[in-house]
């Protein structure tokens, strides 16, 4: 009796098991550094490409604002799911989030957006409207006039024979001002999102 | 402060209990609220202890885009819980409807609208840190000096 008593006194007063048992703690509240949280700007100058926000899965969580004289992404909490999709679309790399430009940049990955000009010809009554409203018209052509007429070959878009034709579909911005200052609905611009990778010196991982 | 309140906020900083309630989430959340339970980040050395019961509770945690049929449930549910108390949002959802809030769809974000919240946790899921560092910071900001507070 008094030896069983003895060892379980002694058993309990261990030093260790007395500390484990009234200062015990797991790991503290510490986010690992790999976390992809909400992206963060990186100092970079923002180019106002858009493509952070056309590559957004979630509903209003990142515009692009005016501030100061630049551009200048802004991340809405509460709507961000922390994709990083953004991070990994924008060309100039304004944004980061955790590490995901560093394996893109480890894996040669990259995110391509191009847009894709389809215009309805049944439905196009050659007004010109799209012309007229596309910003990067304007910036090569401003003589362009109310028409949609064009003698510059450089331009988007212009009309011809009554119809718009499309030449320069590469230099589309993607900002759709053509599809809503369309009367008939016939211009619609898709845009398009790839995922490339460029081969890596050594295979990558 | 007197003896009795310094006791009380000893006490109530070490024994918060969590009520949850998910009023349609897509169950991320719900997972994340778990692995808090879980002992890699194991919400009770901190003293709060999770059961699902309102009327024991000091802090709800609410998860989700509030579906319309927690109209007339969540609000009671509010209500049943004892002074002191705050309700946690966790995650997206409850704060803006994340993806389900569009056009057609039968939720009615944000939570706040039907009954006080104290905190939001953005996230799409949070992380379970986050979700363990909101309830701690509302414990120390709406529990302590409570009583000196409410007079």
């Amino acid at each position: 009796m008094t030896a069983s008593l003895y060892w379980y006194l002694r058993e309990f007063a261990r030093i260790e098991w007395v500390r484990k048992f009234f200062f015990a703690r797991t790991a503290p509240l510490v986010t690992p550094a790999h976390f992809r949280g909400f992206p963060e700007p990186t100092g970079k100058a923002c180019q106002h490409a858009l493509f952070c926000m056309m590559v957004c899965p979630a509903v209003g969580a990142i515009d692009v604002v005016h501030e100061g004289d630049g551009w200048k992404p802004r991340i809405h909490k509460g709507h961000c799911i922390r994709c990083g999709l953004c991070v990994e679309a924008c060309p100039n790399g304004v944004l980061m989030s955790g590490r995901v430009l560093e394996t893109m940049q480890a894996q040669g990955t990259a995110l391509l957006v191009s847009f894709r000009i389809s215009i309805d010809r049944d439905l196009c009554t050659g007004c010109g409207n799209c012309v007229t409203a596309c910003p990067v018209n304007k910036q090569i052509d401003a003589q362009l006039g109310a028409g949609g007429h064009s003698s510059n070959d450089e331009v988007i878009m212009r009309v011809d024979d009554g119809d718009v034709q499309v030449l320069h579909e590469e230099k589309c911005t993607g900002c759709k001002i053509c599809e809503t200052s369309c009367p008939t609905q016939a211009i619609q611009i898709a845009r398009i999102l790839e995922g490339i990778q460029q081969p890596v010196e050594g295979g990558g991982p | 402060m007197s003896i009795l309140q310094a006791i009380k906020n000893k006490v109530r900083s070490r024994s918060i209990h969590v009520s949850y309630v998910d009023v349609g989430s897509c169950n991320g959340c719900d997972i994340e609220v778990l692995a808090c339970l879980a002992p890699r980040y194991d919400i009770e050395q901190y003293g709060i202890f999770v059961h699902n019961n309102p009327r024991e509770a000091d802090v709800l945690i609410v998860i989700g885009a509030y579906t319309h049929g927690w109209e007339e449930k969540l609000a009671p549910l509010w209500e049943k819980i004892p002074d002191p108390k705050a309700a946690i949002a966790i995650g997206n959802c409850p704060i803006s409807g994340c993806c389900f809030d569009r056009r057609g769809s039968y939720v009615d974000p944000p939570v706040s609208k039907h009954i006080p919240i104290a905190a939001e946790v953005p996230g799409c899921p949070p992380r379970p840190t986050e979700i363990l560092n909101a309830i701690l910071s509302v414990r120390d900001l709406v529990f302590a000096d409570w009583e000196v507070k409410r007079r």
